[in-house]
């Protein structure tokens, strides 16, 4: 019998009550899937709050953790479990989505493996090698149970957050894992356009603002404009491979050089080492200085060390801001705000620097490590259909030039950066070959000349172009990049009309069929997880029955029971023995229950026994 | 509710022409994002989301031929049923090509030079160029004079290369 749940009264929020209410209002969440942190937000009448856990955590870390046995842990139970197992304990995995081997310059506390067909490098673990989408959806899955917990029952979507500069090939990847662990992505929304939203800066006049986003592993900066109800993205910049871990790695580097070690380190040492730093950096946050302790070495690190240590990083960070600036033909002195993202914009010096480049006053009002999710949970209570006025319109960009690889290596592109999407470009192309049916097109991401230093999203295959002289034939490529930032492509044959079929074949993503497997595998392992469960429960009962009944025998069997009824119940332990060890869970159930019947009796009587010797000795009088 | 202007200034209400009134531009485009913008209509059925896409995009490609002085010029064009992008060398006035050759050079020594200060002042003067350009192309186009239009916009067409190229110059040099 389901139990009905009672809030705590001051928390929790009054349930919508379907018979009560006219408009049954539908229920959608905002998720920061961060590097290092994860978080998800509700709204509700244009407020929205994070949601936290029973000890007031709201931060969920970005990490999981697989056991041999397949058990999953998600967030600070499996952060901690990283302490002794850091091999099965995976974290940051958001820098291996829709990435390839290649692509990781930097030590991992885990150990990856390419897959067959090339792509995403798939991580090694106790439970066998997971993709990093898999990973993600196991994050997912948490925020969207603790979503639906808070709002007692089933979501209409989620927005999922992810930085501006992500690539199709990361984006397709994210959404991947929303799939994964069920969740409709309601909309993929860039992080800074979030930040845009949770701080309201549309309020004002017309308003040039700059988000700054230094997460734990991304930066992002957005050039944004804004005005009553419409924000829109006029350029955006950063670094997919820059982040507050990389702020600990210099501090890691540092250490490792002033305790003069060299050698290889092992993955549990890389997992403290990573902690270390980043405890650190935030004790230089408040203090100037930090006592910092490796095994056998203890150093000092002072802010100004640590400055000098990151300053090349924050250069990087601020050479980003110059680009976007004149990618958007817009002068410093035009912007009047300039919003801090991300746990990382904690650090002084970062501050400090940006202060100073842009000679203005850096937000900060909002908690850096909420504030996209929040925006997120904004946006997703109104996409849920939930009205509240005037709607606001965001109107997104692609960060990076959508192009084609043509004759000689050279990339040619067809949608530009920083287009406002969605968007659609048709290209034509002609066949090399007479009878010609099909042809491949290398779709690639980037904004240089050579193929070789672009981003290879995909390979898509058109078939079923009708066979006809080379050169006649007038294939028309409608490349569509919709408002997440995903890429579709279609083909149709000009002179005769015939639509081609695509098969995509990305670079560093997952395929259909690689989806529909995953999703497959998880209910099975669902399900068997749920008769482990059962079975390993029934086994417990059955056993506390058969412990119970023999120290009962042990103490009474002799005195209250016949021979023959002695004999009766042993049998009966022995029996349920058997069961225990047949590993059918309705078997155990049944036997238990059967013995439990059968010992009636036997509990009766000694029950009898026990108030007759309580009573002896009393008289009436003292009883009454 | 489909959109199916006869081209792009009639789906934002604007006139056909050369002249365009930026902040009219803006205006449209937002009131008809808000009406058409996928987000919108996030929880309807596939084919109004499919649809919703391809308004949208479609809105988007208006917007962007429209603002860019180049495309919509090109556009305008294409309204008058002169394809603008067939190059034929012979349309393209010879002293003007001279120019461009000698422009290129420029460019080159002012990179191998490393000279910021001088590419700044060429940036300025090849602005006033396609200023110019522009102001010309509008008035032949609006008398008509199909063929000179054309031969100023490849004339554009260069022009705009040439300040991209000076652009990615300076950007090089500044380290961006």
């Amino acid at each position: 019998m389901a139990l009905l749940s009672i809030s705590e009264p001051g928390q929790g929020k009054p349930q919508a009550h379907a018979a009560d209410n006219k408009v049954v209002k539908k229920r959608a969440i905002g998720i920061d899937l961060g590097t290092t942190n994860s978080l998800v937000a509700i709204a509700s009448e244009g407020r929205a709050h994070a949601l936290c856990d029973h000890d007031g955590l709201c931060l969920v870390p970005s990490v999981v953790h697989y056991a041999e046995d397949g058990k999953v842990t998600v967030g600070y139970e499996a952060w901690l479990k990283g302490a002794k197992d850091s091999r099965n304990t995976i974290s940051s995995v958001k820098r291996l989505m829709g990435r390839g081997k290649e692509d990781i310059h930097y030590d991992l506390p885990y150990e990856i493996v390419s897959a067959d067909n090339g792509g995403m490098p798939l991580i090694k673990t106790a439970a066998g090698n997971k993709s990093p989408v898999e990973v993600s959806a196991e994050i997912l899955k948490t925020l969207v149970r603790r979503g639906e917990e808070e709002l007692g029952g089933e979501l209409e979507g989620a927005v999922i957050t992810v930085p501006a500069y992500f690539d199709e090939s990361q984006r397709q990847a994210t959404k991947d894992a929303a799939q994964l662990a069920g969740i409709k992505v309601l909309r993929l929304l860039g992080e800074p356009t979030a930040a845009a939203i949770a701080y309201g800066l549309d309020r004002k006049q017309e308003e040039t603002v700059m988000i700054y986003d230094l997460g734990g592993g991304t930066f992002d900066v957005s050039l944004m404009r804004l005005e009553q109800g419409v924000f829109k993205v006029l350029a955006t910049g950063g670094d997919a491979a820059l982040g507050g871990d990389d702020l600990d790695r210099t501090i890691i580097r540092w250490v490792l050089n002033e305790a003069g070690i060299t050698d290889e380190l092992s993955y549990a040492q890389l997992n403290s080492l990573a902690s270390i730093a980043r405890h650190a950096k935030h004790e230089l946050t408040q203090s100037e200085q930090t006592q910092v302790t490796f095994e056998q070495w203890s150093g000092t690190l002072t802010r100004e060390q640590f400055n000098t240590l990151i300053d090349v990083l924050v250069e990087q960070t601020i050479k980003a801001c110059r680009r976007v600036l004149r990618d958007a033909k817009v002068t410093v002195d035009e912007i009047s705000d300039v919003v801090m993202v991300g746990g990382s914009t904690r650090t002084p010096r970062v501050r400090e620097r940006v202060s100073e480049f842009f000679g203005a006053e850096v937000h900060t009002e909002i908690d850096p490590d909420k504030v996209v999710a929040v925006g997120a949970a904004l946006q997703a209570d109104v996409l849920a259909g939930n009205k509240y006025g005037d709607d606001i319109l965001l109107l997104d960009v692609i960060p990076l030039s959508l192009g084609i690889e043509t004759m000689g290596g050279l990339m040619e592109k067809i949608i530009p950066r920083n287009t406002t999407i969605p968007v659609a470009r048709a290209q034509q192309f002609t066949t090399y070959k007479d009878g010609q049916t099909a042809m491949s097109l290398h779709v690639l991401q980037g904004e240089r000349e050579l193929v070789s230093d672009c981003r290879s999203l995909a390979m898509f295959e058109l078939k079923g172009i009708p066979p006809m002289v080379a050169g006649a034939a007038v294939i028309e490529v409608t490349f569509q990049v919709d408002a997440d930032g995903l890429m579709e492509v279609q083909a149709k044959e000009l002179s005769t009309g015939t639509v081609s079929s695509v098969v995509i074949k990305p670079s560093y993503g997952l395929e259909d069929k690689d989806i529909e497997k995953m999703i497959m595998d998880s209910y099975s392992s669902a399900a068997s997880d749920k008769e482990a469960r059962a079975l390993q429960e029934s086994r417990v009962e059955a056993e506390r029955i058969i412990e119970a009944l023999v120290s009962a025998l042990v103490v009474d069997g002799q005195s209250l029971l016949s021979q023959a009824e002695y004999a009766c119940l042993e049998e009966g332990i022995l029996q349920l023995q058997k069961t225990i060890e047949s590993g059918d869970s309705d078997a155990i159930h049944e036997a238990s229950e059967a013995l439990n019947e059968a010992t009636l009796e036997f509990a009766g009587r000694r029950m009898n026994t026990q108030i007759k010797t309580a009573l002896a000795g009393h008289s009436i009088e003292e009883i009454d | 509710m489909s959109l199916q202007p006869a081209n792009y200034f009639e789906l934002f209400s604007l006139p056909v022409s050369f002249q365009l009134e930026n902040t009219q531009l803006e205006v449209a485009y937002k009131k008809l994002q808000s009406e058409f913008h996928p987000d919108r209509v996030v929880n309807a059925d596939d084919r109004t989301r499919v649809q919703a896409l391809q308004q949208a995009s479609m809105i988007n490609d208006a917007y962007a031929t429209l603002k860019s002085p180049l495309k919509r010029a090109a556009y305008l064009l294409k309204l008058a049923g002169i394809d603008a992008e067939e190059h034929n060398q012979l349309h393209l006035d010879e002293a003007f090509l001279i120019q461009q050759m000698e422009m290129r050079e420029t460019l080159a020594s002012l990179i191998g030079d490393e000279d910021l200060e001088g590419l700044d002042a060429m940036k300025d003067s090849i602005d006033k160029e396609k200023t110019a350009r522009l102001a010309s192309f509008e008035a032949q186009f609006t008398a008509s004079h199909f063929v000179e239009a054309k031969s100023i916009y490849n004339q554009l067409q260069f022009i705009y290369k040439l300040l991209d190229e000076i652009d990615k110059a300076e950007e090089k040099l500044l380290d961006y």
